[in-house]
């Protein structure tokens, strides 16, 4: 069977764990309650002292996998309920796309492993195995049976979005009628000391878009959302109001590590977003931004958001609640905005005081009720990767 | 044996950095004497950046275990070789 | 096109390779081993030097120079600049274990100087997306940028999505490749898990028998337009399933085979290679690395384009009823790629003339 080009997106389930919830509904509580708690790190001894985001999620057993893998798969559980599918029955087969993004699942960075290595060149073959068993969508699409597309992305911090993104071109260009999309990173020792030498690591919670801002919380989580092509959807009475209605991505070719100082690269993925999704500017309710509370971050963005939108327009970063969750924030970002969309309403951005001179806007400092029907959420990256999504729910 | 001076001192530790420099931080196409103990690191001088910076950091700890805690301090520290200099020499020879 | 082989930087080099055949690979240390050596088709590091193509990547690893040379030959090979490439061009990097060498060494400052005293441009460059970051640098690529990490199928992936951007009208033009690289872990690891054949061989109709594999590395770049573009051109098609090496003619194609030793599960390739089409297998040459797919797609394209067929280079175990190519003028308009992973599942990349005769 092959699918007719073209045609909208239906995002029919959303699962979701961080440390604001293991789930859609605790999420909603947290934001509601505007609740954050982050703490030291408890899943490995480190000597550097800055506050983390943990999910609650128990150290599992070997066979399971890593702890990438099994947020990945608590979120997949309750997507995959969420929009009616049964995974022994709905999900096998050449029609089905797995599309993930990570960041530390994607290195043999196993410390142990490499410590024995290094010692007498013996080191446990063990984690070789796990590493080649553990690619994040691969793994995904085994367990389930799926046969259709399948692709792991490592856009770094932007991979979860560009997954998502991946997915909706899959399923509008027909190679899928449904798909598995998001992105998944645990606590890790790689990324933590990784981030903390590039100097860009809080030592308090973190103030996105704050004039005082001192640097990003890593956090970890899932998001994996369920994307079909419509007819599909409505076919078996998938009845869930929201879309995937654009994406965007485009690159700044500028610097590793740092953003174009002129925000081009974010405006160029925005715009290209926009276009997809047949929208403009002023049919943007809210954006939920990247927003890691990093100088230079906030700033660009910050800049890039005012010139397209205006300054007055409706801006919150959740990593005040979930922290960074790198591979992960892109899809759970997602997540977030279709579910503030769905609800009407955005949660405060968290650990916002003071306006900064630098950044022509001020986030939300509120719940805020949302009456539009669209919403953007940004993602930007090392490699001077952007990405965007519209968001969309049915009137 | 006398104890060097201050300036000879400095002076030994800006050709020690500038060969650090150009081989921590992959500097291609230029040797330790091309470049003058004043010339900035960073925008015209040596073109280094961001991460250059950071990456000096580091260097600092791992070379001379003098810790950089202030990033904000860091930039008048970070401006040429000679600065980095003396403000190894100062961490070097405080009281502890 | 644009590659980076063990034999050398760029299409030549692969050519000679081809028409050379098998060459023993070199020795690296390996930790652990008797002996303390391991073979490796590693690329030589005066294939990596291009003070231009590199000029902005000064602390860019191994992994990464091959990918920026070879996507840089490509981009140059099809008339694309660094004035002209832009927002309409897009770049996808498939790689399965990314600049590994790169996270070892971040390891090692982790256990050599502690947590709080790791080298920030390490870690930045172990991300799996520098490479494809370096390459939009290196040609002003703002157009969309996306890296496939995965041990199956990745470059099928990153052939598929730029079709869908090309199809969309999202790009212009999209550099797709792969690049894989073997470090020293990566080394020991294969001499333990890949059982190196003593005399270097790959064997890559040994479908399944303990054959062993010799680690290579390298990278591949297409730049791929829309069809109709550059008239003298290949076409490059991917198709997934059962049957998606299904078809080709057996007196104008060619059936390239993803086998090389790298699993004990290639027993299902031998079913392929009976099929009545003319078969090879170029793993002798590029070494036996996650990336094989990258690079029999770019001897495909040599093959179409050269209008010459290059032999096996290590033909031993051939099935009897195989239909092996010999080097030499046999015209072939069809050049099949076949992958199929430990489960069974199966893709490939159709390579076809487009150029009337």
């Amino acid at each position: 069977m092959s699918a007719r080009p073209g045609g909208r997106v239906r995002l029919s389930g959303i699962g979701l764990v961080s440390a604001a919830g293991e789930d859609t509904a605790g999420t909603l509580a947290s934001f509601r309650a505007g609740r954050r708690d982050p703490g030291p790190v408890t899943l490995f001894e480190t000597p550097l002292a800055c506050p983390v985001f943990e999910t609650g999620l128990p150290q599992g057993s070997a066979a399971e996998g890593s702890r990438t893998l099994r947020l990945a798969r608590r979120a997949l559980v309750e997507a995959l309920a969420e929009a009616g599918l049964d995974p022994r029955r709905d999900l096998q087969g050449p029609r089905v796309g797995v599309c993930l993004g990570t960041t530390v699942a994607s290195q043999l960075n196993d410390l142990p492993f490499y410590t024995a290595f290094r010692a007498d060149g013996r080191a446990p073959m063990e984690a070789v195995d796990r590493f080649l068993k553990g690619n994040l969508a691969e793994q995904l699409a085994r367990e389930l049976g799926a046969e259709g597309p399948c692709a792991t992305i490592a856009n770094a911090c932007s991979s979860g979005a560009d997954a998502i993104g991946t997915a909706w071109s899959w399923i509008r260009s027909g190679a899928c009628d449904l798909a598995v999309a998001g992105g998944a990173d645990e606590m890790n020792l790689v990324p933590l000391c990784g981030f903390h030498s590039l100097g860009v690591v809080s030592p308090e919670p973190c103030a996105p878009f704050d004039r005082d801002r001192r640097g990003l919380n890593l956090g970890e989580g899932a998001g994996i959302l369920i994307l079909e092509r419509e007819e599909a959807a409505a076919r078996r009475d998938a009845v869930s109001g929201l879309f995937v209605a654009g994406y965007g991505g485009a690159c700044d070719a500028h610097h590793l590590t740092a953003p174009r100082p002129d925000g081009s690269g974010l405006e160029s993925a925005v715009r290209e977003a926009l276009r997809e999704a047949g929208a403009e500017p002023s049919d943007i309710a809210f954006v939920n931004a990247h927003g890691t509370a990093t100088r230079d971050n906030d700033r660009v963005e910050g800049q890039a958001l005012a010139r397209l939108f205006g300054p007055d327009v409706r801006v919150l970063s959740t990593k005040g609640y979930v922290g960074h969750t790198l591979g992960a924030a892109g899809a759970l970002e997602a997540g977030f905005t279709a579910l503030a969309l769905r609800e009407g309403w955005v949660p405060a951005s968290a650990g916002f005081r003071t306006p900064d001179p630098e950044i022509p806007l001020v986030p939300v400092t509120d719940i805020t009720r949302i009456e539009g029907r669209m919403a953007l959420s940004t993602s930007l990256a090392f490699g001077g990767v952007n990405a965007a999504l519209v968001l969309e729910r049915a009137p | 044996m006398p104890e060097p001076s201050r300036e000879e001192e400095i002076g030994q530790l800006c050709a020690r950095l500038k060969e650090l420099l150009i081989s921590q931080l992959n500097i291609e196409g230029i040797t330790p004497d091309r470049i003058q103990d004043d010339d900035a690191l960073f925008g015209d001088g040596l073109g280094l950046d961001s991460l250059d910076a950071v990456e000096i950091v580091v260097l600092l700890q791992r070379n001379f275990g003098v810790e950089v805690k202030d990033m904000e301090k860091g930039r008048e520290i970070f401006r040429t070789v000679r600065s980095l200099a003396e403000f190894v020499y100062e961490q070097q020879h405080a009281a502890p | 096109m644009g590659l980076v082989v063990p034999r050398g930087r760029g299409v030549d080099a692969l050519g000679r390779a081809l028409e050379e055949g098998w060459r023993a690979p070199a020795s690296v240390e390996a930790q652990g081993l008797p002996g303390g050596q391991t073979p490796v088709y590693r690329v030589p590091a005066e294939a990596m030097v291009d003070p231009r193509a590199l000029r902005a990547a000064r602390r860019a690893d191994r992994l990464t120079r091959m990918a920026v040379l070879a996507a840089w030959d490509a981009a140059a090979e099809g008339g694309l600049t660094a004035e002209g490439a832009g927002a309409r061009v897009g770049v996808i990097f498939a790689t399965a274990l990314g600049p590994h060498a790169t996270t070892f060494a971040f390891l090692d400052g982790i256990l050599d100087y502690g947590q709080a005293g790791v080298s920030p441009t390490q870690f930045s460059h172990a991300v799996h997306n520098a490479a494809a970051a370096y390459i939009a640098l290196a040609l002003g690529i703002r157009g969309p940028a996306l890296t496939f990490t995965q041990f199956h199928f990745g470059f099928h992936e990153a052939v598929r999505m730029a079709g869908a951007w090309l199809a969309g009208g999202r790009c212009e033009a999209v550099l797709v490749g792969a690049a894989e690289e073997c470090g020293t872990v990566q080394a020991s690891i294969a001499a333990r898990r890949l059982a190196p054949p003593a005399d270097g061989r790959i064997r890559p109709f040994a479908f399944g028998r303990p054959a062993g594999t010799v680690p290579g590395e390298g990278a591949a770049f297409f730049l791929l337009t829309p069809d109709g573009g550059a008239s003298d051109a290949a076409r490059i098609e991917v198709a997934f399933g059962a049957e998606s090496a299904a078809g080709i003619d057996a007196e104008t194609g060619l059936l390239i085979l993803d086998a090389g030793g790298l699993s004990s599960e290639e027993a299902a390739y031998a079913d392929a290679a009976q099929a009545g089409v003319p078969v090879a297998s170029y793993a002798p040459v590029f070494g036996g690395t996650l990336g094989l797919s990258a690079f029999h797609a770019s001897a495909a394209a040599l093959t179409l384009r050269r209008e010459r067929s290059f032999a096996t280079p290590v033909p031993d175990h051939a099935p009897e009823r195989a239909l092996r190519v010999e080097t030499g003028g046999r015209p072939v308009r069809e050049a099949v790629c076949l992958r199929l992973d430990c489960a069974g599942r199966a893709a490939a990349l159709r390579l076809r003339c487009s150029r009337g005769r």
